[in-house]
């Protein structure tokens, strides 16, 4: 029964070394080790927060980045098939401007040459009546007056050309 | 150990088979009484220092080295003993004082982290042969228990105020004729629950040391080489189960020192 019966002696060191012991002890162990126990578990959280802050602010950026790519893609494609379409309609217009003034220049030469024609026609016209009149006189060895000369001629190139 | 119950046999003119029980006995009782070491007697007081005084002096002495020097300048990455003991520490918190404690943690934290290393060192150093358990002893574990009772109250009252704290005690919405009956047994209800953890670390540490002093009285009492290596084996087995059974009554009684706090906190539930 001994053994059951607390003893106050020892009871009352017991207390007084544990409350001794955990003075000491908060004061030098306890308070120093959870106060960091805290921090660093508050460190461990920032830290997560800021890793997951800056995973999102890469993803937002690469996403960003492919935007601004695939943006820039289509303008330059946009900006490739205007510009074809630029050069196929300039081409276009330089050959139709070409073809005008090539046309142009035919029908100038055309009209050009239409009109020497017809001045060498009337160059040879006057030429012939008066080599034809130089020759019928030679001929004829008599000269006919001018009047004379005109009216014979006209008379017949007239028939030249209605025979022409 | 075993020089001391070499010392013992002889002293107690050991080999005469007749007393052999008898001596057993004694030699168990010897170890797991205490033994005064210097008498003090002031003011008619017995406050003579025993071996259990002493042994709990050791254990306060390694725990205060241990902890103050590993844990006066804690680094933000621990490592060495700092880190295994923060890894005991930050297990207490999470498995003992945050579930029922919560925000107070904190506050009890003190209080439960020595409760448990020091039971637990006790407990670990009554297993050093030439040793003695502190806590196998009823005036060692009433005293801790005591603490555990006025923590407690303390925090109770401090939380719910000395009138609301008595008066939470009683749980409200009760019939009025079943009060006489009901405040008696919350009121002695208050008691029994550090009186049953006064007894169920002091029985748990006696009965290992019981047992592995019945053992080692076995091996004295047969004599035969034969008795002996069995008897050794189970010796070794129940000085591994004791190993646990330290580590487990210090767990237990921090967790139920926690949750006393926690019940008189929250009277609610």
């Amino acid at each position: 029964m001994e053994l059951l019966l607390p003893n106050l002696g020892t009871l009352f060191w017991t207390a007084l070394t544990f409350v001794l012991l955990l003075l000491i002890l908060k004061k030098t162990a306890w308070k120093p080790i959870l106060d960091m126990l805290e921090e660093r578990e508050q460190k461990i959280k920032e830290s997560l927060e800021k890793a997951d802050a800056a995973q999102k602010e890469t993803e937002e950026a690469l996403a960003k980045n492919q935007e601004t790519m695939e943006q820039a893609k289509k303008e330059v494609q946009e900006l490739l098939s205007k510009s074809r379409r630029l050069a196929e309609a300039t081409k276009e217009e330089i050959v139709q401007k070409a073809e005008e003034e090539a046309s142009k220049i035919v029908s100038k030469a055309k009209k050009d040459i239409a009109l020497e024609r017809e001045k060498a026609i009337e160059d040879l016209k006057s030429q012939a009546a008066e080599l034809s009149i130089m020759i019928a006189s030679k001929i004829i060895g008599k000269s006919l007056s001018a009047d004379d000369h005109k009216e014979i001629i006209e008379s017949s190139l007239k028939n030249m050309v209605e025979a022409n | 150990m075993v020089s001391a119950l070499f010392n013992f046999v002889q002293d107690h003119g050991g080999g005469e088979e007749s007393h052999g029980e008898a001596l057993g006995a004694d030699f168990i009782m010897h170890h797991i009484n205490d033994h005064v070491l210097w008498e003090w007697h002031p003011f008619g007081f017995d406050l003579s220092i025993t071996k259990h005084v002493f042994m709990m002096w050791i254990a306060s002495a390694i725990l205060i080295l241990l902890f103050s020097t590993i844990f006066r300048k804690p680094k933000m990455i621990p490592s060495g003993l700092a880190n295994f003991f923060e890894f005991i520490i930050a297990y207490l918190q999470d498995e003992v004082m945050k579930p029922y404690l919560g925000k107070d943690s904190r506050k009890y934290a003190p209080y439960l982290l020595t409760a448990f290393f020091f039971v637990l060192l006790c407990n670990l150093l009554g297993l050093v042969p030439g040793s003695a358990t502190a806590t196998g002893d009823i005036s060692v574990t009433t005293g801790l228990a005591l603490l555990t009772f006025l923590m407690v109250q303390g925090a109770g009252i401090k939380k719910n105020g000395v009138v609301g704290y008595f008066k939470g005690l009683i749980p409200p919405g009760l019939p009025v004729f079943i009060l006489p009956i009901m405040i008696p047994v919350e009121f002695v209800g208050l008691f029994t629950k550090h009186i049953a953890l006064a007894i169920r670390l002091f029985a748990n540490m006696v009965a290992g040391h019981v047992v592995i002093f019945a053992l080692l009285m076995i091996i004295f009492t047969f004599k035969s080489w034969a008795v002996g290596g069995i008897t050794l084996a189970g010796l070794l087995f129940v000085s591994l189960l004791e190993i646990l059974i330290a580590l487990i009554q210090a767990y237990i009684f921090s967790i139920l020192s926690s949750v006393f706090i926690s019940m008189a906190v929250h009277q609610d539930h």
